[in-house]
């Protein structure tokens, strides 16, 4: 008859690190100390750990979350393929409610933890974007599912590289994403057709916006429109970031350097 | 014998016994004067009776108004005071921390000064609409300076909780900022609003602050030139970048010529305009760009 806590016992033995993911204070203070080194992931280090990765979303698939979390540990040199890390996570709710043991591997770079710590724009711009992506995925535009683009940093080169469809709303305006005001006149602006165009620090440089990039080796998945064509395009000529609305399947794209990085169901946050 | 009149007058002031010492100590007075003719001449003592019951009744009913306009004020301060969002405005600071470890807290200590000070004005109006002499100067200074030192206690109060406030705001302003020799502006901040509050304290109870204010006037002289000296290319920069702001002469995606730098208008913002060539991304500060002039290349 086993105990249980051979069960857990399992999964911690011999890993290389414990990453825990949006810790409270005294759970870290619990953790800190053990043998193994402790990483924390959070939107924030407010429990000021020595190792910290930001995780920019809040990513409602574990997987994601996970994965991100390792790609930024790697990223930042804390541990490397053929390590093994035990991840306290919570799948529930707040709480940190499970155990995974993962297995660090090469091929879990997929470029999410770089599409926000490295891209021009700010991480937080970039994070901004993305929740009106996903918010406008998730309601649409008075009930009617809506697509949209937007380029997210770069904007001088973006400008250069497409020409207005027509006035520019945003024309001598300053506004700037993440303001919740602006995120709902980028929804009403979405129906126009266009991209938007964004800045590194998250100012709204332009919409109605065509994009002409040259779309040679560009590696986008077959079946997606012309919209993500021209997104994906864009970022393999400049160093900006395009995120894409669908407005068929209602997925939120991410785009870099021509390649696609990130794809999530706006109805799973 | 003084049987029935005795006990008429404690039928009297049954009600008022916990009335103030002053106006039940005039009354015995009254009673052993009146206590001769009080068999021969029944309606005189019952004029007089009735008029020491309605000084008492006058003093009763303002102590017990006294009572309850401090009680509903203290309630009332402690009610706006938690709607205005004051309880969560002052969470963590110092001030705040120290009344709880007192089993208290900020808004409960002000709500019980505001009773205690209306509690006061009614027990001197009572005093004195029971005529006890208190004419002699020290009461008279005491009521003077009363509502002085409510103020100055309030205005102390505030400053601590504000200084603390501001402490704090600063510090996480300064958190992203990595350098230990930042923290000493937050304390700077704290003390500069809590020397504030003394004076306006002091000043307020009459205690004599010229020299105060002079100190205070040197360190904002101080202040005012140290900064207006530093912080002299960030001025100009930023009145430049105003009216570049408002009349953009140039916007994002323009190719500019700045002097001796040229190339597209990554990023424009108060104080720098961010211009990217074919290898290299310069920072411009607004001042430059109106004192060289900019060219758009078209």
């Amino acid at each position: 008859m086993a105990a249980l806590s051979e069960l857990l016992g399992d999964l911690v033995a011999d890993v290389d690190g414990l990453f825990l993911f949006t810790p409270s204070h005294s759970h870290y203070e619990q953790f800190a100390e053990t043998d193994v080194p402790t990483v924390v992931i959070a939107p924030e280090n407010t429990v000021e750990a020595e190792t910290f990765v930001e995780l920019p979303l809040q990513f409602q698939n574990v997987k994601d979350r996970i994965r991100f979390g390792v790609e930024g540990a790697m990223e930042q040199s804390i541990v490397e393929a053929g390590d093994t890390i035990a991840c306290n996570v919570g799948v529930f709710g707040g709480d940190l409610d499970s155990l995974v043991r993962v297995r660090v591997e090469e091929n879990m770079r997929s470029g999410i933890y770089d599409l926000f710590a490295n891209s021009r724009a700010d991480p937080g711009v970039i994070r901004d974007v993305f929740e009106v992506a996903i918010e406008l995925g998730k309601k649409g535009q008075k009930g009617e599912p809506v697509g949209a683009l937007f380029i997210v940093g770069d904007a001088g080169k973006v400008m250069n590289k497409s020409r207005p469809l027509s006035y520019n709303p945003f024309e001598k305006s300053h506004v700037y994403v993440g303001d919740p005001i602006v995120n709902v006149m980028l929804k009403e602006f979405s129906r126009l057709d266009g991209a938007f165009v964004i800045s590194d620090s998250g100012k709204i440089v332009s919409a109605y916006r065509y994009l002409e990039p040259s779309a040679e080796g560009v590696d986008i998945p077959k079946g997606l429109g012309a919209r993500h064509m021209a997104g994906g395009a864009i970022t393999r000529d400049t160093n900006a970031t395009a995120i894409v609305l669908s407005e068929s399947d209602g997925l939120v794209r991410a785009f870099k350097g021509g390649k696609m990085i990130l794809e999530i169901d706006p109805e799973a946050y | 014998m003084p049987g029935p009149v005795s006990a008429s007058l404690v039928h009297s002031s049954a009600g008022p016994e916990p009335a103030s010492t002053a106006a039940s100590a005039s009354a015995p007075v009254f009673t052993f004067e009146s206590a001769a003719p009080l068999q021969t001449v029944g309606g005189a003592v019952d004029d007089i009776v009735r008029i020491v019951g309605l000084r008492f009744l006058g003093v009763l009913a303002i102590l017990f108004l006294g009572l309850v306009l401090a009680y509903v004020a203290g309630t009332l301060v402690r009610r706006l005071l938690i709607s205005v969002g004051v309880p969560e405005a002052i969470e963590g600071t110092a001030f705040e921390r120290t009344a709880r470890d007192f089993e208290t807290s900020t808004v409960e200590i002000l709500s019980w000064l505001t009773r205690y000070f209306v509690l006061g004005i009614s027990v001197f109006a009572a005093l004195s609409f029971a005529g006890v002499n208190y004419a002699d100067r020290f009461w008279g200074l005491v009521i003077a300076i009363l509502p002085q030192l409510f103020i100055a206690i309030l205005v102390l109060i505030i400053g601590v909780v504000v200084g603390d406030k501001v402490e704090l705001l600063v510090a996480e302003r300064f958190r992203a900022v990595k350098l230990p020799q930042v923290n000493v502006l937050p304390s700077l901040a704290k003390y500069t609003v809590f020397f504030l509050a003394t004076l306006v304290a002091l000043s307020q109870v009459g205690v004599a602050t010229l020299a105060l204010i002079v100190l205070l006037a040197s360190y904002m002289l101080g202040l005012i030139v140290l900064s207006a000296v530093a912080f002299r290319d960030l001025l100009r920069s930023g009145a430049a970048g105003t009216y570049l702001l408002f009349t953009q002469p140039y916007s994002i995606g323009d190719e500019i010529v700045v002097g001796e730098v040229s190339g597209v208008v990554q990023e424009l913002d108060m104080f720098v305009t961010h211009v990217e060539s074919e290898d290299t991304e310069f920072v411009i500060p607004n001042a430059r760009v109106l004192d060289k002039g900019v060219g758009r290349v078209r």
